[in-house]
């Protein structure tokens, strides 16, 4: 049994199942496949961005019009992608929440600030990318810098998954926490940077996928440019997914065998092995469709859509395999903390009736105290004065000794003279207290000796 | 309990950091979204009623500044809000998602409908000019855009209602059981929906109005149609979200009423409600001389009385949520959960059995305090209860607010936080000797000539 530094604590409020029993196992469907959506969006959005910069600067290069037509034409799918996966990240982040709280509340709170990156950064990258795209004609003389702006945007871009990693990796492993862990521990670590590469690469492979299709639309549009365009897309679509694909069957036992022991026994211990088994033998077959037609421009539209199918179960199965790894490695940390919750909430449950039932005795209920200071106890002017000594407030024997009226009092708690007390910190003016209380408060700070 | 690792925002402090995303989502969102997508599907009904091209051409011109205002930056702050209260307030999101779980959820799905209405509508715009069959379909997909996005505000505002009047909504405390229709109809709900829908549309209006100026510098006579329009707009928003507002600010508890004008300004100021009214007056003023002649006298009227409607509209909107969040204090969700966390229900526990002892993140050595480990104690349970409002140093100092003062005097003033004279501080939570802790560490901050010193001492003398 592995030993966990850190238990925290859960939300003392109940799952919001509706008390249907069905309903947890379908917040966990729900989060596999909302985070599928959001990943793939995700994908599209850093590759198409990225092959837009590269065929922008090769079309100024070469200068080839069709290169630069590709550049621009993935544009919009960018667009569309950013918009999306941002919005479908919510979803995933609502789940998360509820069923992982406090790990994940955990985690992002150790990689803070810089978790909001994911946030300003991705504004920054947002603009920056509008501006690339709408200023694609107005700076058609000016490419590099135009190829300058759209180089900073993609790079932020791809800056954005180092706090989604160290902050998704450190929730899964919370055998990992110390008291001081922060972002670049959780950034640096092997793990977390195996996964980084398995899923850049990853995005690579599934905007190859997209090309594969959008150049399928564009092959047959009546734009003879936009024709040749769409050839380009098809062919790099294939190397996009090729290539990356082969070198993830190496990269993903890396990440496999890089998590925690009881996590790694957990997943081959229920079974989830098969997934990956899966998965693999779905990406071969997609190789192998690829390869075989690999010289032929005209990539038939049945080939592209069996290719986007099996890959879409691949994809499914990869992610529920992940999942099956998150939470056998969290169940240990998720019901001790449920435990550590319900114990905490009895006793606090007897404490709270125990106060109930034992009524305070504030100074204004005992006998023989002047009126004068249970109104000031009551008007939260003895959280700053005391008879007989200096607190925040001087002294109300000091006071005194001033020998103010009672109206002068009223006045001083009004609009305070802190001028007449050097040394001391301004009285904060307290304009709501009754000035009939006041007054009988003065009756009692003058009676003090 | 307290379960959460800490996170300090050092000089800024947590309040400004969050208002910084919030108070960008509010602007942008119910400008540009909200209230935008209102004023261009009343100014495309227009164009299409009276086929005038040249509105039409303007309010795409329009409809471009608010697709990348509200995708870049409404949408991305929106999802910062929740992301700071993540990371600032995590047992209060935490609730707030327990309870509004499937508000949240539907609200999410409207929200996919407006967003991709949006996309869809900015990029098949130009594909159906005015004119031909496809601009119904244009139209269409803005009111449904329109319908979405006020859709969305409808849901968020019950949550933020309920922060502040969440009214009957829990049935028992222990087990806890939420009463999920009673915290969605809460008190304020319809009331602040109003308030929020009205001045959304003027906002937007106001926007739309700046907007215009620079469009249109070539074209003075659709300069004077479309400042008309949108000024008209402008004007008849302001009388119903003055009555909505009457009628929200009814529905606050009497507490929070009683901190309305401290919020509005600062405590220094306490004591000069009327200043207050002045700044209202002022913004008002603004907003009004601006609107009326860019109304009346649209050809001539410069740009720096759109600016200046503009910055005024800012100010009010920036100071309604000040306020708002200010008049909450001390709790983050009313009568529930205070500012810091703390579950009201738990203070009478945590005081007898000790906050730290609970702290998951606060390492063991420190969960016990002793003159060995007292400064370090204190400063956990100062990260712990204090930070979400002060800093050491910057915003809201306690640095500053305790300076000059003896430890004892600071081990008096905290023991009454929340006492009426500062009812805006939650009580400090913990046994006595948690409270001598902090006590201790604040007057080495205010006191001591090398607080860090002293500190560091500590530490690594316990680390040993
Ligand atoms: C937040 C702390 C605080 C609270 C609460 C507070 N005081 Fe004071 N009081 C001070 C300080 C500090 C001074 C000295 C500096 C000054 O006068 O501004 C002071 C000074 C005074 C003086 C002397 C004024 C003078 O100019 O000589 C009077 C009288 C007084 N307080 C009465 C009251 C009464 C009555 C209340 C409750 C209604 C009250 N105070 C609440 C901090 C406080
Ligand atoms: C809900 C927010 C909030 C929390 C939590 C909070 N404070 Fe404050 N505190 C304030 C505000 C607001 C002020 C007033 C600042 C001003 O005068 O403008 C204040 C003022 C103070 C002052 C000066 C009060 C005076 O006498 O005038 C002290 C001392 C102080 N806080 C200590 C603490 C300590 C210690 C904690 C943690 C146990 C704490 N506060 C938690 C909001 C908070």
């Amino acid at each position: 049994m592995t030993d966990f530094r850190i238990i925290p604590g859960d939300i003392p409020l109940p799952l919001p199942t509706m008390g249907l029993e069905f309903m947890e196992p379908f917040f966990h469907g729900l989060l596999i496949v909302a985070w599928v959506v959001h990943i793939l969006f995700i994908n599209v959005l850093l590759g198409a961005s990225l092959a837009s910069v590269y065929f922008n600067s090769k079309g100024h290069k070469e200068k080839n019009p069709i290169y630069d037509r590709v550049a621009y034409l993935l544009t919009t799918p960018v667009t569309i992608s950013e918009n999306m996966g941002a919005l479908w990240g919510v979803a995933p982040l609502l789940l998360v929440s509820i069923l992982l709280t406090p790990l994940f509340y955990s985690s992002s709170i150790m990689i803070s600030p810089h978790w909001l990156h994911i946030i300003y950064g991705n504004v920054v990258a947002f603009l920056l990318s509008y501006l690339y795209k709408y200023t694609w004609h107005t700076l058609e003389h000016r490419k590099t810098l135009h190829i300058f702006i759209g180089t900073v945007g993609v790079a932020l871009f791809y800056t954005l998954p180092w706090a989604f990693m160290a902050n998704v990796q450190l929730a899964m492993t919370p055998s990992t926490w110390t008291y001081t862990t922060h972002f670049w521990d959780a950034l640096l670590r092997a793990d977390t940077f195996f996964r980084l590469v398995h899923f850049y690469l990853a995005t690579f492979a599934v905007t190859g996928v997209f090309m594969l299709v959008y150049g399928m639309y564009k092959r047959k549009s009546d734009n003879a440019e936009d024709r040749e365009a769409g050839v380009v897309l098809t062919r790099t679509g294939k190397t996009w997914f090729i290539i990356p694909t082969v070198l993830n069957f190496f990269v993903g036992p890396l990440v496999l065998f890089s998590f925690p022991d009881y996590g790694i026994e957990a997943f081959f211990e229920n079974g989830y092995f098969w997934g990956i088994l899966l998965t693999v033998a779905l990406a071969l077959f997609s190789l192998y469709l690829l390869l075989k037609d690999f010289f032929n421009d005209d990539l038939p539209a049945k080939r592209v859509w069996t290719v986007v199918a099996v890959m879409v179960v691949a994809i499914l199965s990869m992610a529920s395999l992940r999942h099956g790894m998150r939470m056998g490695l969290v169940k240990p940390v998720l019901d001790a903390s449920h435990a550590k919750t319900e114990r905490f909430q009895r006793e606090s449950l007897a404490a709270f009736e125990e106060a109930k039932n034992t009524p305070a005795t504030p100074v204004a209920t005992q006998a023989n105290v002047h009126a004068g200071q249970s109104l000031a106890e009551k008007h939260g002017c003895l959280a700053c004065h005391n008879a007989d000594i200096k607190v925040v407030g001087p002294a109300y024997k000091d006071v005194a000794a001033k020998a103010y009226t009672a109206d002068q009092i009223v006045e001083l708690v009004k609009t305070p003279k802190p001028e007449n007390w050097p040394g001391y910190m301004p009285m904060p003016p307290m304009p709501q207290v009754p000035a009939e209380d006041v007054k009988q408060i003065a009756e009692w700070i003058n009676g003090l000796k | 309990m307290f379960d959460y690792p800490i996170f300090e925002m050092p000089f800024i402090g947590h309040r400004l950091l969050f208002a910084f995303d919030a108070i960008l989502h509010v602007f942008i969102s119910h400008g540009a979204a909200v209230g935008g997508s209102i004023i261009l599907a009343l100014t495309q009904w227009l164009a299409i009623k009276n086929n005038d091209h040249k509105l039409d051409a303007l309010s795409y011109k329009i409809l471009f500044t608010f697709f990348i205002l509200a995708t870049a930056v409404g949408a991305l702050t929106g999802i910062g809000i929740w992301i700071h209260i993540n990371i600032i307030n995590p047992a209060a999101i935490g609730a707030l998602l327990r309870v509004f779980f499937w508000k949240w959820f539907i609200e999410w799905i409207v929200f996919n409908a407006e967003m991709i209405l949006l996309l869809w509508l900015f990029l098949i715009w130009k594909k159906h000019p005015l004119g031909t069959q496809g601009k119904k379909k244009v139209f269409n997909l803005v009111l449904s855009y329109a319908v979405a996005s006020w859709l969305t505000m409808a849901i968020i505002t019950a949550i933020l209602g309920f922060m502040m009047t969440p009214g009957n909504w829990l049935k028992s405390y222990f087990p806890a059981e939420p009463d999920y229709m009673a915290a969605l109809f809460n008190p304020s709900w319809i009331p602040s929906l109003g308030f929020r829908t009205f001045w959304s549309i003027a906002w937007a209006a106001a926007m739309a109005m700046l907007l215009t100026w620079f469009f249109t510098k070539k074209d003075l006579e659709l300069r004077q149609k479309a400042m008309r329009l949108f000024g008209t707009v402008l004007l008849v928003c302001i009388p119903f979200f003055v009555l909505f507002g009457a009628w929200y600010y009814a529905q606050f508890p009497q507490a929070a009423k009683d901190l309305f004008w401290m919020g509005a300004i600062t405590r220094r100021l306490a004591a000069h409600p009327e200043y207050a009214t002045y700044l209202i007056v002022a913004l008002s003023s603004m907003v009004l001389i601006g609107a009326v002649s860019l109304y009346t006298k649209p050809k001539h009227a410069p740009v720096f009385l759109a600016v200046m409607m503009l910055i005024g509209s800012m100010g009010l909107i920036g100071e309604f949520e000040r306020v708002r969040e200010f008049v909450r204090k001390p709790y983050i969700i009313y009568d529930y959960m205070y500012a810091n966390g703390v579950r009201v229900a738990d203070v009478p526990y945590l005081n007898k059995t000790g906050y730290l002892k609970h702290a998951a993140f606060v390492p063991p050595e420190f969960r016990e305090v002793n003159e060995q480990n007292k400064l370090v104690a204190g400063k956990y349970l100062y990260q712990m209860q204090c930070r979400y409002c002060h800093t050491t140093n910057g915003i809201n100092s306690v640095k500053a607010r305790t300076a000059g003062l003896s430890e004892e005097a600071i081990y008096i003033r905290i023991g009454s936080l929340n006492s009426p004279a500062t009812p805006f501080m939650p009580p400090f939570t913990g046994t006595d000797a948690e409270r001598k802790a902090l006590a201790a560490y604040l007057a080495s901050l205010a006191t001591h000539d090398k607080p860090a010193l002293a500190y560091q001492k500590q530490l690594d003398e316990v680390k040993k």
